[in-house]
């Protein structure tokens, strides 16, 4: 049993009335007598219970006394496009070779589909999809022989195959020898989707793509998406992280920094706010993080925004300018002070 | 598990290597159609100059001494030099470089994100190897029979067959040993190399033994020592405790790759 909360159409009357999902209500407003009918919205289907399709716990990698990774604890749910964010160096790459069995790991251990990586390597490889960073494809082959070999060593139905031909048209008759960067990492992604696996995990996959074919791309990720297939996604550009990505996971020097919802991070980080004053910038008193920019003053606030703008308004304010952090922002605030 | 033996990379490996296959194939039945064929014209010379300080002076060579038969200068000429050495370094440098150049390369990575073991990776590589192998074998075979007949020679088939044969453990050693090098190597030139070297020095060694009894021990360090073709060519006789070897070299060189491979990182550079 719900209770809705309604208004009668003719008097304005509000009333709550009581009915189960889906129900027909005949209804009578108790103040005009105006009748009709309330129908009671479908139950939506019960939000997806979460499944952890990875999840690494304490991984780390070390190349004898070099850390590549420590530590590293992470979980992507199913049916989520997973940003994993950092600049070159951090590790990004070490993370997807150790999850994908390149790499043995030094400690910890990594589950994917619930299946241990460290004895299932190869029947996990039969529902995940791998575009790698570096893409190196046989240069000797056509698209099309390529294409035939790694379907033949997948031995399943490459029910996406025809949809992304479409989508990603590379020359299927050329030798990937004569392909240009663009069409190699097109037919990258090709093979990782053809047959249409659980997940996909890439290693910075729009590198090499013009902005249109990006578009494509992310638009193809989206639709992905909606099928419920989960896509864990290595990028430095942030743009897209932010247009695309439900989650973020940041990493700096091997360690995760950051996990979290793109919202939800942004909204913790708070609002930067600028402004312009008449009187000489110093002559205000704000929190500890403002900076004095020319004749701007910056600074970012959490909660309190009431509290400064009631300050601000003794002074006599030029201009004025609240903005949300941006993934930009973000990634700048955690990498502060880290060359 | 059914997967591995539907030998795809196996099948990969052959048709990447076709034209590979041709050319030697091509290269080695012209090299045995032309030294058997060159025989007639030396022979005379050779007898004439058959005297223990000539032959001697060759000793390094098996069966030097009877380099004026027919068998001994095939044995010689061709076997020892062009097949035994020459022909395992042109197919072990293939098999050397068959794992490191994907490592090299870096196309070991969009291979390993298909569903395939790491053994199953060095298995296919080395059983794809060998129909070039077969090819190059039984063609050069059929050559050799070609001109023997030709040319007028006595030879008996029936060993020939047997040398080519006992032929097929010998090379499967080579590239076995080959594909151990290129699980460990990263760069193929380098595992190329060093699988050279390694055929090289026991062409070196097998020869030293040769030179005096003191050094015979030397021999049992070079694969070389456990196939005699003049012996098998001559007589039909063949050395069982040879072929054993080859046999568990072969196995123990793979199992050890296999071993190696899947406890190693694949790091990209």
């Amino acid at each position: 049993m719900i209770q809705k909360s309604i208004m009668c159409p003719n008097c304005k009357n509000k009333f709550t009335v009581e009915g189960n999902p889906g129900e027909k209500v005949r209804i009578t407003c108790p103040k005009c007598d105006t009748s009709g009918y309330f129908y009671f919205p479908k139950e939506k289907p019960t939000s997806k219970t979460e499944v952890t399709v990875i999840e690494t716990k304490n991984l780390s990698k070390f190349y004898g006394k070099i850390k590549g990774i420590e530590n590293l604890t992470l979980s992507v749910k199913k049916g989520e496009i997973f940003g994993f964010l950092g600049p070159n160096g951090a590790g990004k790459t070490t993370t997807i070779r150790t999850l994908l069995g390149y790499l043995i790991p030094t400690s910890g251990e990594a589950l994917i589909l619930g299946k241990n990586i460290k004895d299932n390597i190869v029947n996990i490889k039969r529902n995940v999809g791998y575009i790698p960073g570096d893409l190196n494809l046989y240069g000797h082959l056509t698209g099309k022989q390529f294409l035939d070999y790694f379907a033949s060593l997948r031995n399943t139905e490459m029910t996406l195959l025809d949809e992304l031909l479409k989508v990603f048209d590379v020359p299927l008759d050329r030798r990937i020898k004569g392909y240009s960067k663009g069409m190699k990492q097109k037919l990258g992604i090709i093979q990782a989707f053809m047959d249409d696996p659980e997940i996909v995990i890439m290693d910075e996959p729009t590198s090499g793509l013009d902005p249109l074919l990006q578009q494509k791309f992310y638009d193809f990720l989206l639709d992905q998406k909606k099928k419920d297939k989960t896509m864990f996604f290595s990028s430095h550009v942030l743009s897209e992280v932010d247009k695309i990505c439900d989650r973020i996971g940041i990493i700096r020097n091997g360690n995760l920094v950051a996990l979290e919802d793109v919202e939800t991070l942004k909204s913790k980080m708070g609002k930067i706010i600028k402004v312009k004053i008449k009187e000489p910038p110093e002559l205000f008193k704000g929190p500890k993080n403002m900076k004095i920019k020319g004749e701007w003053i910056e600074f970012v606030t959490n909660e309190d925004i009431d509290y400064w703008i009631k300050l601000l308004a003794k002074y006599t304010i030029v201009d004025l300018d609240i903005n949300e952090f941006s993934l930009e922002d973000i990634f700048i605030h955690y990498y502060e002070g880290q060359t | 598990m059914n997967d591995i033996f539907r030998f795809k990379i196996a099948i990969q490996t052959m048709k990447n290597h076709w034209k590979t296959t041709i050319i030697v194939t091509l290269l080695f039945m012209v090299m045995a159609v032309m030294y058997a064929g060159m025989f007639p014209s030396f022979e005379e010379s050779i007898i004439d100059m058959m005297d223990s300080n000539f032959y001697e002076s060759f000793n390094f060579f098996p069966h030097a001494d009877q380099m004026h038969t027919y068998v001994g200068f095939l044995t010689l000429e061709l076997y020892n030099i062009f097949w035994l050495l020459i022909l395992a370094i042109m197919i072990g440098f293939i098999a050397a470089s068959s794992i490191s150049k994907e490592i090299e390369g870096k196309t070991i990575d969009i291979l390993m994100s298909n569903p395939v073991s790491r053994k199953q990776i060095v298995i296919e590589k080395f059983v794809g190897l060998i129909p070039m192998f077969l090819v190059i074998n039984f063609a050069t075979m059929m050559a050799l029979i070609g001109i023997t007949t030709a040319i007028n020679e006595s030879l008996n088939y029936g060993n020939l067959f047997i040398v080519h044969i006992l032929s097929i453990p010998y090379f499967l050693t080579v590239f076995s040993l080959g594909i151990l090098i290129s699980v460990i190597i990263d760069e193929k030139m380098k595992a190329s190399i060093i699988l050279i070297s390694i055929l090289v020095g026991m062409f070196v060694l097998n020869s030293i033994s040769l030179l005096s009894p003191d050094y015979e021990f030397i021999g049992f360090f070079s694969f070389l020592h456990y196939f005699d073709t003049y012996m098998i060519l001559q007589s039909g006789e063949v050395d069982v405790v040879g072929i054993f070897v080859f046999i568990i070299l072969t196995i123990l060189f793979q199992v050890v790759a296999m071993i190696y491979f899947e406890r190693r990182d694949i790091a990209i550079s």
